[in-house]
């Protein structure tokens, strides 16, 4: 069985490289964008992943921007999308929410969090 | 006669001293800081004295060229501050990526000499050998979590930097106001400042600082690490 993609969009070199590793160990596979317009491209390339997981504050634009393009495109709506980001506020959170994100984990993301969250979400991945 | 004389040169006078003095500081601040980051202080300088320059007498107009000056100074600084923020996200991202490399080498490198020991020596000596291979790929995982450290604290910064940002155009601010009676009981928004920044803080450590900054022990309460919607 083809293990499920998981797409990080994440403007930081390290935080892609650190979570393309903790879920390629986790046994899932990982496509990765440096920004909002990248990840856009991609997804509109073909790329079609089980789950994505977007940073907030990246260059031009940002994650809720870039769930709000993705939530509209064909077959996009159901796609999971979590947020990870080093922000706390209720009201971003919201935010997140009325875009139609997943769920939200905060940085730094303890590794085994990472997993299961991503495990509760594709059980079958 | 001679009082409408003096009236007219007295202003030429002290005009060619403050731009002299301008001018010294903005060399100095050349000197000290390089020229690209001096240059806007002789503008400031220029501007903020010379707005209102003939409204006060001179001691008063040359005191408010010292405080304009040291305004001027306050940006350099901030200026310097965000510098070594962005210097220090980029030698720490550099270094991050780095380890990460490593680590990444050290993983694979331990996934094959488990594999090499399965094929190659059965028995109790390979469990031993395998043992402590996996013991030595254990912490892997672990410390490609602590790497966010990085994106963490690059973000901190960047707070940082916006903040001095909100602080520098401030200082314009009551730069610009040197020489207007009218501004001197109204020298800023301090509290408004505050709030903002308050409102720009998006860890809750930056805004349990904020608070405590503000005089109050308040702990604002946050949602989970982790929550799915």
């Amino acid at each position: 069985m083809m293990p499920a993609t998981i797409f990080i969009v994440d403007d930081s070199a390290t935080i892609l490289m650190s979570m393309e590793a903790i879920l390629t160990k986790a046994g899932f596979a990982v496509s990765k964008a440096a920004s909002g317009e990248e990840a856009m491209s991609k997804l509109q390339g073909g790329l079609k992943p089980s789950l994505i997981i977007t940073d907030i504050h990246m260059g031009a634009m940002n994650g809720i921007e870039l769930i709000k393009k993705v939530r509209v495109m064909p077959g996009f709506q159901f796609i999971p999308i979590l947020v990870v980001t080093t922000e706390s506020q209720q009201s971003k959170r919201d935010e997140a929410r009325a875009a139609k994100a997943t769920g939200w984990l905060v940085k730094p993301v303890q590794p085994d969090d990472l997993v299961r969250v991503v495990k509760q979400i594709l059980p079958n991945g | 006669m001679m009082d409408t004389d003096k009236s007219a040169i007295l202003p030429l006078v002290l005009a060619t001293v403050l731009a002299a003095l301008s001018s010294a500081a903005a060399g100095w601040l050349a000197g000290a800081i390089g020229a690209a980051l001096a240059a806007p202080f002789g503008v400031l300088l220029g501007y903020a004295i010379g707005r209102h320059w003939g409204a006060f007498p001179s001691r008063v107009r040359l005191s408010l060229f010292r405080v304009a000056d040291e305004l001027a100074q306050y940006r350099a600084f901030t200026r310097l501050m965000r510098d070594q923020g962005d210097r220090i996200t980029e030698t720490t991202d550099d270094a991050a990526q780095i380890i990460a490399s490593g680590l990444h080498e050290i993983d694979a490198k331990v996934a094959s000499l488990i594999e090499r020991i399965d094929t190659e020596m059965p028995g109790p000596d390979g469990e031993v050998f395998k043992h402590m291979a996996v013991s030595i790929g254990d912490p892997i995982v672990g410390m490609f979590g602590k790497l966010q450290f990085q994106d963490v604290t690059r973000q901190q910064l960047a707070f940082l930097a916006r903040l001095s940002h909100v602080l520098d155009e401030h200082m314009v601010a009551l730069a610009q106001q040197m020489g207007d009676r009218r501004a001197l009981d109204r020298v800023g928004q301090f509290k408004q400042m505050f709030d903002q920044a308050l409102n720009d803080c998006v860890m809750s450590s930056q805004r349990d600082d904020h608070h405590a900054a503000s005089g109050t022990d308040f702990k604002e309460a946050v949602g989970p690490k982790v929550e799915l919607f």
